[in-house]
């Protein structure tokens, strides 16, 4: 056993300790050494999946009140409200890395507003339709789900810990997203009108939302950092790819076509052969420039102000005491 | 329309470390249930923190008990002390590991050993009429 004073080893031995706790499949807590290139990776990281789950609630939210029915109007809400439980729990996890930097939630929401924060592409675009919020429950959802699953052993502890109660939910919410699409797609020829245009106004978000195959693309990538320290096991393009063999059979079972003619399954090189997005599309979108991605920064700023009789309350109960 | 420095600052005044704490999150999933650690929270007080806890983690699953816990209130191993929890190997003499020949010896009697499940299940309704008429350790 080795007993020897930690604080007493040299950064270099530290860091070989650290990525031996990695490589035997140990997790590694808030309160344990790290590299800074880790502990940065994953404040760079979760902050912007938490950031996401909350700008992603919003789009979701505008359809609460135009649900079609009671039922799917409480599915809607019930999404709404996990999504904003995920934000919290993540947040969490990025403040507790942050601390000692000195840093806390105000910092991330300035960061934020000041578009240093980035949140995901998909969260930037307009939902005009309720097939736009199917799709986003079922394809967004979908994406998401198989990065969130990616990750779920995580090396980092209380990022795996929050992944495992956050997965646990995302399957209510693709079944929520099935059972809105199955409705339309099963529904008039308006309804499968509908959502046929709803599946080609996401179809470039959703290629963008996996990330750029290679730095190469887009000028940089964390993909390789993420790997190596095992946050992640799988690279953007394989995700990807495993989202088009889940999802495209899906979506031309139901009779419905994606727009893009090339798409097919190759089978000597065993991946789908599609063409790409348009990647400085995407680099102006993460960069607060999509459609909706200010008046949506406009709508947190509001959400805060709206709320500050609250805080203001419960600030003045504890001066009471 | 407000600029991004006066949000943060008047955001700053009321959202600092005074106004929210970490809180530690317990809660027990029925009544034999040990409590069990969920996630932590940030709260402005004990009675949001519980609040709160329901509605980030208690959606869905049963709970019929929630703890809130100031984090400045607990006290932990700092992460090189845990080495000193890596067990020595040999506490095998504590264990029933050991006994294992007693099964063997027992079958040379016609009798079999009281192991965990054996033991553990005598708290039950072991002692019903029925069981007493089948059994074997009749008065």
């Amino acid at each position: 056993m080795n007993t020897v004073d930690f604080s007493k080893l040299s950064k270099e031995e530290k860091l070989q300790q650290f990525m031996e706790r990695i490589e035997n499949g140990e997790k590694i807590e808030a309160d344990d050494w790290m590299p800074d290139e880790y502990r940065n990776v994953l404040i760079k990281l979760i902050s912007m999946h938490g950031i996401s789950e909350i700008m992603g609630a919003l789009p979701e939210k505008e359809w609460v009140p135009k649900a079609p029915s009671l039922r799917k109007k409480l599915g809607i809400m019930a999404k709404v409200q996990d999504e904003m439980g995920h934000g919290q729990l993540l947040l969490r996890v990025v403040e507790d890395l942050l601390e000692p930097l000195g840093k806390n939630r105000d910092d991330i929401m300035e960061d934020l507003l000041n578009g240093d924060l980035k949140f995901h592409n998909v969260f930037h675009m307009e939902a005009p339709t309720w097939a736009d919020a199917g799709i986003i429950a079922w394809l967004v959802d979908g994406a998401a789900i198989m990065t969130q699953t990616n990750m779920l052993q995580a090396s980092y502890g209380p990022y795996s810990r929050a992944l495992h109660r956050i997965c646990a939910e995302e399957v209510f919410h693709a079944q929520h997203g099935e059972s809105i699409i199955m409705a339309l797609a099963e529904g008039s020829e308006q309804q499968r009108e509908m959502l046929q245009e709803a599946i080609y106004r996401w179809w470039p978000s959703l290629l963008m939302f996996f990330g750029p195959e290679s730095a190469e693309t887009t000028g940089s990538s964390k993909q390789d950092i993420t790997i190596k320290y095992k946050i992640r096991t799988k690279t953007n393009e394989q995700l990807r790819q495993d989202f088009f063999t889940k999802y495209v059979p899906r979506v031309l079972a139901l009779g419905f076509k994606l727009p893009d003619d090339t798409m097919h399954f190759d089978e000597e090189k065993g991946k789908w052969v599609y063409q790409q997005p348009d990647w400085s599309e995407f680099k102006k979108i993460i960069a607060g420039k999509g459609p909706k991605s200010q008046s949506r920064l406009q709508l947190r700023r509001m959400a805060f102000e709206n709320s500050r009789w609250v805080r203001e309350a419960l600030g003045a109960k504890r001066e009471a005491i | 329309m407000y600029t991004k420095s006066k949000y943060v600052e008047r955001m700053s005044c009321l959202q600092n470390e005074e106004f929210y704490h970490v809180f530690e999150v317990f809660s027990k999933r029925n009544h034999k249930s040990d409590f069990q650690h969920q996630f932590s929270l940030l709260a402005p007080n004990h009675e949001m923190a519980l609040v709160m806890a329901q509605e980030n983690f208690m959606r869905r699953e049963p709970v019929v008990d929630i703890w809130v816990v100031k984090r400045s209130d607990i006290t932990k191993l700092k992460p090189e002390d845990k080495k000193a929890l890596e067990r020595l190997d040999n506490k095998e003499y504590r264990l029933t590991k050991g006994y294992g020949y007693l099964k063997k010896k027992w079958r040379k009697y016609e009798q079999q050993v009281l192991d965990e499940k054996e033991i553990m299940s005598w708290g039950g309704d072991q002692r019903g009429p029925n069981r007493n008429a089948a059994g074997s350790d009749s008065k």
